[in-house]
């Protein structure tokens, strides 16, 4: 009990010197107004919390942006973090934090696995607008909420992206898709096969086992099948190992990763023989064109690098302001219906709009290919439908 | 055919390094008894020895044969003499205790070396610079073949005969031979029983480093869970040897980087490890003490 209250008296006192640093934070002009609060949730400790730090970051940027220009409606932003630490109970209990701390939406999320609990807070909570920069699951926006969003598609988006890549730009006609046997890496290859099968692609899916360090006998029988290209939707611990023994092996199939190879372990385990692999996966800010100034800001002001998601986060705390102004109200109902009459709002990733599910549409991922020993943006598909270098 | 060839040379690459592994289990067991479940760990320790050794020497700018050979001998000195610490510290003491007693304190210097590891290295994967060996190779029977994976495969067989040699012919080995037929005969003849066992962990420990630093540089990615995977299936090989019988290691750790290597190629690579084990288990069935344990289990 003495450890409880005397939490309480801490988080009280938190709180209250929020509530008192707000007005001196958010501008002079607004000062005399009250903030509108938007929870974040993010993991901040744990193995996790360098992205969750660079996804706050990025919901400053925005909100710096957005008091910088007079605020929402008259009244300034303010933020308020709270740790989920990309675990399922802890987010709950943030998410309960947030609602009693008075916000009137969320934009956040890293672990899907921690955004799930989330939104049933939320939605429990009147239907506080939710809105995810991170979070692929695509059990997430099929809760049947009308109050969940997401900046960033779904996992089951990129299988379909990966397969028009393969048979439209590589143009492949024989091609094997390889996966690790976990949940996340099956779904993918499933997603991909289907997609691929629909554009009259030759199709093979094999399975390795992931924690070896030999995976020369899954390459050869694969080389036996004479694919043109190989698609692994694993992780990237295994990527760096196939590339470096299909090359040891003289095979020459062009090899194809998904987003979770998206990690430079992959480079220093296969040197040289990295060269030439592609990924499928959403773009990192320095791989948007878009997104140059918000780049150069970031470093400015938190002297590093944005993470792959903080810009995602940037757009979700830029597109709730926008609903908010369209709804002239920070009515929770309100917020939500106008985020769903959203179209074509121009983000730093892109124009985009939601589904009525709350996806977001067009869903945005690139190829990176990996020149002279680094990951380099390579093509995307513009709104025609048509392959395009990524502009840089 | 080619096919097959080549699942037989990926199969013998991995098994002589499983084969320098086996031959520690199996020495340790012929003089003492004890499965020594910390052996893969050393394995794991060789291979971070030999990491930190090439950082180093490639810091100092020295040729890279150099770099390789000052990293597979200082790691298998170091790991060999660690081994011999372990022995000294955690086994000599129990050495007259229940066989429980020294099978749980392996398990506990195993669970010591991998969470070390892990505070001292990381969690995450630690990298051999990946070009520092060539991708070079050549055909053979219509199989793509390695000039690394044959210096390798070569390198291990002169480690294990080199070993044989050393205990068939010189008199440490005969000493040993004596010790794993009666210690306390042997010790009556005036062997140094404890100088014996400590030449036995120092000799285990570093072949199971040379594995180490081979399998790094082969393969690049080094971590600190490396040893858990190798020490069941080394383990697995010297008991498919037949325990305690040298040439029984050598031979089981190539014959489960065959079986592995043709399981994942025929069947899939989701059975590799019920079909080795599949195998394990009818060999036993049918011969008990292992493939070549034709005499006594205790003969080395």
């Amino acid at each position: 009990m003495r450890i409880r209250s005397s939490w309480l008296v801490a988080a009280l006192t938190g709180a209250s010197m929020l509530l008192a640093a707000s007005p001196v934070a958010s501008g002079v002009a607004s000062a005399a107004k009250s903030p509108i609060k938007i929870g974040v949730t993010v993991p901040l400790s744990g193995s996790y919390a360098s992205a969750g730090i660079d996804i706050l970051n990025g919901a400053k940027l925005a909100v710096a942006k957005i008091n910088g220009q007079g605020g929402v409606l008259g009244h300034p932003i303010q933020l308020i973090p709270a740790d989920d630490a990309c675990d399922a109970q802890t987010a709950a209990q943030a998410a309960q934090n947030l609602v009693a701390q008075g916000v009137v939406a969320v934009a956040g999320g890293y672990c899907s696995s921690a955004s799930l609990p989330e939104s049933k807070v939320f939605h429990a909570q009147g239907d506080l607008p939710f809105v995810l920069d991170a979070s692929t699951n695509p059990q997430l926006t099929e809760q049947g909420y009308n109050d969940i969003f997401r900046t960033i598609g779904r996992d089951d988006e990129q299988g379909p992206f990966a397969a028009n890549f393969i048979a439209n730009f590589l143009h492949a006609k024989k091609v094997v898709v390889l996966d690790d046997n976990s949940t996340y890496a099956v779904g993918l290859q499933q997603d991909t096969v289907k997609a691929l099968k629909k554009l009259h692609v030759n199709v093979t899916v094999e399975h390795l086992t992931p924690g070896q360090s030999d995976y020369t006998s899954v390459l050869t029988q694969i080389n036996q099948l004479h694919p043109q290209v190989l698609y692994y939707t694993g992780y990237y611990t295994e990527m760096g190992l196939l590339l470096k023994q299909a090359r040891q092996l003289n095979y020459k199939f062009t090899m194809i990763g998904g987003d979770a190879t998206n990690d430079p372990t992959v480079l220093k385990t296969a040197g040289a023989a990295a060269n030439g692999f592609m990924i499928t996966t959403a773009p990192l800010a320095q791989f948007l064109g878009t997104a140059s100034g918000y780049l150069q800001k970031y470093h400015q002001r938190f002297h590093a690098a944005p993470g792959p998601y903080s810009v995602y986060e940037y757009d979700a705390i830029q597109v709730l302001a926008q609903a908010m102004k369209n709804a002239h109200s920070t009515k929770p109902k309100a917020v939500d219906a106008a985020l769903l009459k959203i179209k074509n709002f121009r983000g730093l990733t892109g124009r985009f709009s939601f589904t009525r599910q709350g996806d977001r549409t067009p869903a945005v991922y690139i190829t990176l290919k990996v020149l002279k020993g680094k990951f380099t943006a390579f093509e995307e598909l513009n709104p025609a439908g048509k392959w395009v270098p990524v502009p840089r | 055919m080619s096919v097959f060839v080549q699942y037989l040379v990926n199969g013998l690459t991995i098994g002589s390094f499983y084969a320098l592994v086996a031959l520690g289990y199996t020495m340790i067991y012929g003089i003492i008894r004890l499965i020594n479940f910390a052996h893969g760990d050393l394995f794991m320790v060789g291979a971070f020895a030999g990491w930190f050794v090439v950082g180093i020497a490639a810091g100092m700018h020295l040729p890279v044969a150099v770099q390789l050979l000052l990293a597979l001998l200082i790691a298998m000195l170091a790991v060999g003499l660690l081994a011999m610490g372990i022995e000294r510290v955690a086994y000599q003491p129990l050495l007259k205790a229940s066989r429980l007693s020294i099978l749980i304190t392996a398990l506990g210097v195993s669970l010591a070396l991998e969470n070390g590891a892990m505070i001292a290295f990381g969690a995450g994967f630690d990298t051999f610079p990946p070009n520092i060996l060539p991708l070079s190779g050549f055909q053979f029977l219509g199989a793509q073949v390695g000039d690394v994976q044959l210096a390798m495969f070569v390198l291990s067989v002169v480690l294990m005969v080199g070993l044989y040699l050393f205990v068939q012919y010189t008199p440490v080995g005969t000493a040993m031979r004596a010790l794993s037929f009666d210690q306390d005969a042997a010790r009556l003849m005036g062997i140094n029983v404890e100088g014996v066992v400590l030449i036995t962990f120092l000799l285990g420990g570093s072949l199971a480093a040379a594995s180490g630093v081979m399998m790094g540089l082969y393969y690049t990615q080094i971590n600190f869970m490396m040893g858990f995977l190798m020490g069941l299936r080394a383990f697995t090989a010297a008991v498919l040897g037949g325990i305690g019988n040298i040439p029984g290691a050598m031979v089981g750790g190539l014959l489960i980087g065959v079986l592995q290597s043709l399981a994942a190629g025929y069947i899939s690579s989701q059975w590799q490890d019920v079909i080795v084990f599949a195998v394990l288990i009818l060999v036993l069935v049918f011969k008990p003490t292992g493939i070549f344990g034709e005499r006594v289990v205790e003969r080395m």
